[in-house]
């Protein structure tokens, strides 16, 4: 699905992304990190928003390298909702609809029931609440059926009593499409309640691991070495 | 004590050298110069030259500069770019003077012979071409500064959505951007109205076809009718005053929502 290797990336002199690499198959890989790990941009990285200095993206077997986003087909969920707040949530929602209208149409309206967002289809972006504006950022992410999803820190801004409700809504969505999902998360009950498998960002590398519990070992590690 | 100083510095200089100055054209006011001057017909000319031609001044500086942000928001290393903003602020550092001669020189008699006896030069035209010349980089810079305050994750979002940049730029970035383009535009208008030498440079100053109010106050000065100067110069301001309040109530109402 997808296939990522020898990732580097720097701003400036600070080297973000040393060797970065990581494989994503049908599942939902939780890709932990401390803050200004190197997360986002390796997610960015993978859409396409930013460019790499070396190493390579392969998405479905498909060189995605030097492609810029609007050709890789893969969704993206930001940390904070960027709706487009000149449209309202229906029109959001279909905003990446471009081809495969009649799939989408019936991806469209799974993900509205889903998401319970039939009620607010009409609305504006700035009457939503934040967990409302969530759900149709990850709406208006999935309906175009992309190979893969990224999800950066998706639930962030909220407060942990919303997450936690909903993160099992968010992960029912995802498993019912089958799409594979990245989810960027330095939040050990956040990775552990969303996850399928775990993967660390440790010093602009990334690493398998079994368990949330493990990453955030290493991380504690690496953080002390380094102090 | 410095905001003693402050205190004592601020008001006194801001009263003199600001509101005086006003004060003194409105208190300079007479009748017989406002019954004068509002039955002439070179003065209404002169009004209708300066709102046309700065109203399309100012639309075609917020066209180009709409052009510009867009090399601001995705093309930034592009030489285009640079060399763009390496003459955006020229027009503010540069008299206007020798704004109007370059204009002269580059569309004048010798390069737009086949326009006319002058090319493009004292005609309607080159007082808009003028006021366009020396309001493009306000208009840029509103734009600008609108495009810098966009999240940039909806821009991203929009083109993993399937967005080029030029997609994404007119159905996602200007859309969101009224209230940048509407300053870019009152802006450019204002710094229009208020130019004069680069229009009288190159468009001239001929009564009823390229006079505008800047122009018809200086003629009113030189030849004595100071009551009819007065009368203009306060009719300038009155519009000055209407245009920095439609942009501050409108401002108000932006931050409001």
């Amino acid at each position: 699905m997808l296939k990522a290797s020898g990732i580097y990336k720097r701003y400036g002199r600070e080297i973000v992304l040393r060797n970065a690499g990581l494989d994503l198959n049908s599942e939902i890989k939780a890709l932990i990190g401390i803050n200004g790990s190197g997360k986002s941009t390796f997610l960015k990285i993978i859409a396409g928003i930013v460019q790499a200095e070396r190493g390579e993206v392969f998405i479905n077997g498909k060189d995605m390298t030097r492609l810029p986003p609007e050709q890789r087909n893969v969704g993206y969920v930001p940390q904070y909702p960027a709706l487009f707040q000149h449209l309202n949530v229906e029109k959001n929602i279909l905003y990446g609809v471009r081809k495969n209208k009649k799939a989408s149409k019936a991806v469209y309206e799974k993900v509205v029931e889903m998401l319970a967002l039939s009620d607010i289809l009409r609305k504006q972006p700035r009457e939503l609440s934040g967990g409302y504006r969530s759900r149709v950022s990850l709406a208006r992410a999935l309906v175009p059926q992309p190979h893969i999803l990224l999800m950066d820190e998706p639930l962030s801004g909220m407060d942990i009593v919303v997450r936690k409700k909903m993160l099992p809504d968010f992960r029912q969505v995802l498993k019912e499409f089958q799409i594979p999902v990245l989810y960027v998360t330095h939040d050990h009950e956040e990775s552990e309640l969303m996850a399928d498998s775990f993967a660390v960002m440790d010093r602009g590398e990334i690493r398998s691991v079994v368990s949330a519990a493990e990453a955030f070992e290493i991380i504690q590690n690496s953080t002390l070495q380094t102090m | 004590m410095s905001r003693n100083v402050i205190h004592a510095l601020f008001l006194p200089l801001f009263l003199l050298l600001i509101v005086f100055p006003i004060l003194a054209l409105v208190v300079n006011l007479d009748v017989e110069g406002i019954r004068k001057t509002m039955t002439d017909p070179f003065f209404w000319a002169s009004v209708k030259n300066t709102v046309l031609a700065a109203a399309l001044a100012a639309g075609m500086a917020l066209v180009v500069a709409v052009g510009f942000a867009y090399y601001h928001l995705f093309h930034r290393q592009s030489l285009i770019y640079k060399l763009a903003n390496l003459f955006n602020d020229l027009p503010i550092a540069l008299p206007h003077t020798v704004a109007g001669l370059a204009l002269l020189l580059a569309f004048g008699r010798k390069t737009m012979g086949f326009l006319g006896e002058t090319g493009a030069a004292f005609t309607l035209f080159a007082v808009i071409l003028a006021m366009f010349f020396v309001s493009y980089s306000m208009a840029a810079r509103a734009l600008i500064s609108g495009v810098d305050q966009m999240e940039p994750e909806v821009i991203d979002v929009a083109r993993t959505l399937g967005d080029n940049p030029v997609q994404a730029y007119f159905k996602v970035v200007l859309p969101l951007m009224g209230e940048s383009l509407f300053s870019g535009f009152v802006l450019g208008f204002s710094r229009s109205i208020s130019e004069f030498a680069a229009v009288i440079m190159f468009g001239g100053n001929l009564p009823a076809r390229t006079q505008v109010l800047a122009s018809y106050v200086f003629t009113k000065v030189e030849v004595g009718e100071l009551d009819m100067a007065v009368t203009a110069a306060v009719f300038c301001v009155a519009l000055s005053c209407l245009i920095v309040g439609a942009l501050s109530v409108r401002r108000n109402r932006y931050a409001e929502s």
